[in-house]
């Protein structure tokens, strides 16, 4: 391991730790390859704080040195150090929490911020904390097991007679963003899909995601056509879609941007399912924002929540000037607009904005809540994210190195991952009764998605993650929170299955800010978690005595 | 169909809610109306009502003495109005028989509970002229010499609600008297003060005359009692009016004598006087007689609470309806309600009510007074004991709160609500009820395990708020009520409420008793109340049925888990011990106190 070269301080003693929600605690600080560590040095007292380094988004640190001045300056507490001068690191989390360190010793100070700056932000996936993580209760993932877009493809047996596995993609060569095994339309063979996948940004071409057992109609998702501005064909590309609809009227496509957009996109070689060429398609345009606007959003919002300041009279307009629930707000209509095509208009669909791996998958995955009892399940919603976000090629990686703290430069980050679990929230306030799963699941993938002991969310795509063995060598998030231990915490004791679609009401006057997870490290939130908790064993205990 | 539906599409807005038809809808139209006892028919008539979420309905309306009734007839839409005439503040007739354009001739009927009907009539004939007079005079019955419909109405209910609040056995119940504080009849003809009840505590050691005096230099002779005595600490929380100081500064040595009686009785080193207006405020009072206590109430230290008067929450309220109703907003919702500043009013009477709570619970004595006591101290007083003492946090003792601090204590609900009266401009009326029923909401958010009751106790009271159904919320104060006989006459609120109490029952209640509740009462952290506020509108609207369904069948649930614990225990099985311990309340792994953060911006 390379970490020592980064580590010139490993081990302080007398720090003090201020977090929040705890009173403020001496001892000592100890940092590794991966982790910070932090030991409660008071006998009797073994608390301790250990800190994925990972997690870490910004520091900020300020010494100062107070050699000579000691006598005049010695406050309370402070006497006892040799050394007149410290520091302090403050250091901000991609979970929203704010620790800070008082540090005695300018240069350990100085040596420690420098090794959390380092170490913080690895490029190197395999030196990642998953591929060191050896949990005893678990086993790590099969090397062979099904995908679980091969698992859904055989749990939906009613697909079978019009829609076929296609491992086109086994080798990562039509799309290397897709998985191996992907849906396609019987009636279209491989060489097809290889030259679809070619008029397709980064190859994605239409793929089935979502079968809807009502009516059997389907959601598939892709990138934009490559039309260009000499509005280019491609035979093939028509041909699948017309296979989707079948003998159907017609078909949607939602695209996830104005119309506007999209004509700008032929001039760099994107482009739109034309009405001449695609006759029975119509299509709709949503403009969603992503990228850097949307972690533009965030870095607002959460400057907001975080505002110490005790003049609050702003501070409905600050929320409403960060635009994050008008964000919410655009997802969860899209997303509803979608299931209407689907499950109220009783037509297929088709999803895409330019590159395919972001709002697009952000919608489908909504709408399937939306549409389809299966998905809200504790199980059926983790199988959902495999399907939909980490085998359909989300970058994780690069949309989540940093989060809304970070000094850095924006890249490719953008909190899109976390919109998607904001507006599942928004889904369960409004219906309290209809998702499986629990508030502390949202709140513990959100924490995950960032930073994590398991290799779920490491790399941008099923390729990259098969290259670097990510399978073979870490643990997989989605198992272990179905562990026995782990299940309870993550189920809704008041879920009460309904076949009945969910449409969410996009009024804002009905979302909420998530303030579960915006406001996470305050005492009242922690106070309704813990009554969540409470009402849970409640819940669960009458239960139990009810049957017996 | 062309294109997928409507809600998430466009503005448009179709949610009918679709009906079968049935051929003789049109003569059972009103069939299905179960009129109260004592409900009787004034007038039906063919109507339109235009509603804002459905446009124009066909139907037809019934008026009653207690209500209005509108049902559609279209076999498509089916659009239901119950509206007791109580609610109705005010009748307008809209267009003329000249006017032009399609439904432009009708009624305009503003209600006092966040909405507004309209319906259209023929235009021939004078169509509107009887319904709209019948309307006027069976909505504002005072104004006519009619009596309200709770004169009217023959309801009978297992349970008598007059009975749920006994001043003497509440103050029994706090543990009164003792020592330190008596209980007096002195004001059992309301010669003393005419807004306050029969019943009062005071210091022991003060004497009848004392009071007296003391009365003639608080505003209306609303003199210092107790309202709540901590049981340990014995601290109280004591309301009064503002003292009759004006310009010239007058004092008055009983008044203060009186404050420091208050003060020993527990030896509180300072007694703490919340004044709850904005210091502003209570200066420019002085010019009308009032003012604030000054240094010469030695012992004593005057804290300014910064709550707005009557005028402002009203016109704070109207803001927030004409961002609701009918049409919700869209595009900039949070600085709209923002600039209605109704959350930071709750904010304020929260914060303050905590101030006193903390205060009183750390063992320091406090008064309470505004400008007469009725308003903001009502909502002060009654928010401090609620987080103080579990007892107002169950079904029975919230019913209590609201009969002690409220109605027995004089805030003028029929000034402030203005029933059976036609003046919908009077600059007395004010929502200062709903507003303490907005921040017991927002604390039942905050707590949701702490409180008995449900949110559907809450609308239920903000419904009968209005209605004039029950005897409970009418007229100013206690001697008007007995000059009107209410408890003879009418019936109780808490008489419909007691005989169904699984409807308001919260299933996850866990008594605590001992625990004081400190809600946080930061922007952040306080919400509209949507499901009230904006309830009329269908959009909006939550799934609540299934919701409520589920918590009936919890509710049951429990109360079986409990009677077989009970049995368990009897039977002195092993297993009871253990069910015992994991699931009965248990304060010592329950979360802690809510140290609150005090950092609320005086």
């Amino acid at each position: 391991m390379e970490f020592s070269e980064h580590i010139k301080t490993a081990n302080v003693e007398d720090v003090e730790l201020r977090q929040p929600l705890h009173p403020p605690s001496r001892g000592t600080l100890c940092i590794t390859g991966h982790h910070l560590l932090f030991s409660d040095r008071e006998e009797g007292s073994s608390r301790q704080v250990l800190l994925l380094l990972r997690n870490i988004d910004a520091i900020e640190k300020s010494v100062e040195n107070l050699l000579g001045y000691t006598s005049f300056f010695s406050h309370a507490g402070h006497s006892e150090r040799t050394s007149g001068s410290s520091g302090t690191i403050t250091i901000k989390c991609k979970d929203l929490r704010v620790l800070q360190l008082d540090i005695p010793g300018m240069e350990q100070c100085l040596n420690i911020a420098h090794s959390i700056e380092t170490l913080s932000c690895l490029d190197n996936v395999s030196e990642m904390y998953p591929f060191f993580y050896r949990p005893t209760d678990l086993n790590p993932q099969s090397h062979r097991g099904l995908s679980a877009m091969e698992t859904y493809y055989g749990q939906t047996k009613e697909l079978h007679e019009r829609w076929r596995l296609s491992s086109v993609n086994r080798a990562y060569s039509v799309c290397p963003s897709y998985p191996p095994a992907v849906i396609v339309p019987n009636s279209t063979d491989d060489d097809v899909l290889k030259r679809v996948a070619k008029f397709r940004q980064g190859g994605r071409f239409p793929v089935l995601c979502y079968y809807h057992r009502k009516n059997g109609m389907v959601i598939m998702r892709s990138s934009q056509p490559l039309t260009g501005a000499n509005r280019k064909r491609c035979k093939e590309d028509e041909l699948l879609l017309q296979a989707v609809i079948d003998g159907s009227d017609k078909g949607y496509i939602i695209d996830t941007r104005s119309s506007q957009q999209v004509q700008q996109a032929r001039i760099t070689g994107g482009g739109f399912e034309s009405k001449s060429f695609y006759d029975r398609w119509k299509r709709l345009h949503r403009q969603m924002e992503k990228g850097k606007a949307l972690q533009e959003s965030l870095i607002k919002l959460v400057e907001a929540c975080s505002d110490e300041s005790h003049n609050m009279d702003r501070w409905l307009s600050k929320l409403e000037n960060s635009k994050w629930l008008s964000h919410v707000q655009t997802a969860l209509s899209t997303a509803g607009l979608l299931a209407e095509c689907v499950e109220r208009d009783g037509h297929s669909a088709l999803v895409h904005g330019s590159e395919g791996t972001d709002c697009s998958l952000l919608i489908s995955t909504l709408a399937q809540l939306i549409m389809d009892p299966c998905c809200r399940t504790l199980e059926g919603f983790l199988g959902l994210l495999e399907r939909e976000w980490v085998e359909a090629g989300h970058p994780f990686q690069q949309r989540c190195a940093h989060s809304a703290y970070s000094h850095a430069r924006l890249q490719q980050e953008s909190p899109v991952f976390l919109l998607l679990l904001d507006c599942v929230w928004q889904l369960w306030r409004q219906f309290p009764l209809a998702l499986g799963f629990s508030e502390a699941l949202l709140l513990r993938l959100a924490t995950e998605v960032y930073a994590s002991d398991y290799g779920t969310f490491l790399c941008n795509s099923d390729q990259e993650r098969s290259a670097l063995g990510v399978k073979e060598n870490t643990y997989c998030l989605f198992r272990a929170l179905l562990r026995p231990t782990e299940r309870d915490i993550y189920l809704n004791p008041l879920y009460e299955p309904t076949e009945l679609a969910i449409w969410p009401s996009v009024h804002p006057q009905s979302l909420q800010l998530w303030k579960g997870f915006f406001l996470r490290w305050t005492q009242q939130t922690r106070h309704l978690e813990e009554v969540q908790e409470e009402i849970r064993n409640m819940v669960i205990e009458w239960g139990k005595l009810a049957l017996s | 169909m062309a294109s997928p539906v409507s809600v998430y599409n466009s503005n448009n807005l179709d949610s009918h809610i679709p009906n079968s038809p049935r051929d003789s809808l049109k003569m059972e139209l009103l069939a299905d109306v179960t009129l109260l006892p004592g409900e009787d028919r004034i007038i039906d008539k063919d109507i339109i009502y235009i509603c804002p979420f459905n446009g124009a309905v066909k139907g037809k309306v019934l008026i009653t003495n207690f209500r209005v009734y509108f049902k559609s007839s279209d076999a498509d839409v089916t659009v239901t109005l119950d509206v007791p005439l109580g609610a109705i503040s005010r009748v307008e007739k809209m267009g003329g028989a000249s006017s032009r354009g399609e439904n432009s001739y009708g009624l305009e009927i503003t209600c006092k509970d966040m909405r507004n009907l309209r319906f259209a009539l023929k235009q021939e004939g004078h169509s509107r002229r009887d319904i709209f007079e019948l309307l006027f005079r069976h909505a504002f019955p005072l104004s006519h010499a009619q009596p309200l419909f709770a004169y009217s109405t023959q309801e009978k209910y297992p349970d008598n609600g007059w009975n749920v609040y006994k001043p003497v056995e509440e103050f029994r119940r706090q543990g009164l008297p003792n020592n330190k504080w008596r209980i007096t009849f002195i004001n059992k003809n309301y010669d003393l003060c005419d807004t306050y009840p029969t019943v009062l505590a005071v210091p022991f050691k003060s004497k009848e005359e004392d009071l007296r005096r003391v009365a003639a230099f608080r505003s209306r002779g609303r003199i210092p009692v107790l309202s709540w005595i901590h049981r340990e600490n014995q601290a109280v929380i004591v309301r009064c009016s503002q003292p009759l100081v004006g310009m010239s500064g007058k004092r008055n040595r009983d008044d203060e004598r009186y404050l420091d009686l208050i003060r020993e009785a527990n030896e509180t080193t300072k007694l703490t006087i919340y004044d709850a207006r904005p210091s502003v405020n209570a200066v420019a009072n002085k010019a009308t007689g009032g003012g604030y206590e000054g240094d010469e109430y030695q012992n004593a230290e005057l804290i300014f609470l910064d709550i707005q008067n009557i005028h402002v929450m009203r016109e704070s309220l109207k803001k927030l309806k004409d961002i609701v109703y009918p049409n919700v907003e869209e595009s900039h919702w949070l600085s709209s309600l923002e600039s209605t500043h109704w959350l930071e009013h709750v904010k304020l009477v929260l914060s303050g009510a905590i101030q006193v709570a903390d205060k009183v619970s750390s063992g320091s004595s406090v008064v309470v007074h505004c400008s007469d006591g009725w308003d903001r101290t009502a909502q002060l007083t009654s928010l401090a004991m609620l987080m103080l003492d579990s007892h107002f946090r169950t079904l029975r003792g919230f019913q209590v709160l609201i009969e002690k601090e409220w109605i027995s204590f004089g805030h003028k609900f029929a000034s402030r609500i203005g029933h059976g009266d036609k003046n919908h401009a009077d600059q007395d009326r004010s929502p200062i009820f709903v507003q303490f029923i907005d921040c017991v909401w927002q604390m039942t958010k905050q707590f949701p395990t702490a409180f008995e009751f449900n949110e559907h106790l809450l609308l239920t009271i903000l419904d009968h708020l209005y209605s004039c159904r029950f005897g409970t919320f009418l007229y100013n104060c206690e001697s008007a009520r007995d000059q009107h006989e209410v408890r003879l006459k009418t019936v109780s609120l808490w008489s419909l409420v007691n005989s169904k109490m699984e409807l308001y029952l919260n299933p996850f209640y866990t008594p605590e008793s001992g625990r004081v509740l400190y809600p946080v009462a930061s922007m952040r952290h306080l919400e509209l109340w949507v499901t009230y506020y904006i309830r009329w509108n269908p959009r909006i609207r939550q799934q609540q049925s299934p919701v409520e369904q589920r918590y009936k069948e919890l509710l049951a649930l429990r109360d079986e888990y409990l009677k077989k614990l009970e049995q368990l225990q009897l039977s002195g099985s092993s297993t009871s011990s253990h069910l015992t311990n994991s699931s009965a309340p248990n304060p010592s792994s329950s979360p802690s106190q809510q140290y609150t953060h005090l950092q609320t911006p005086l």
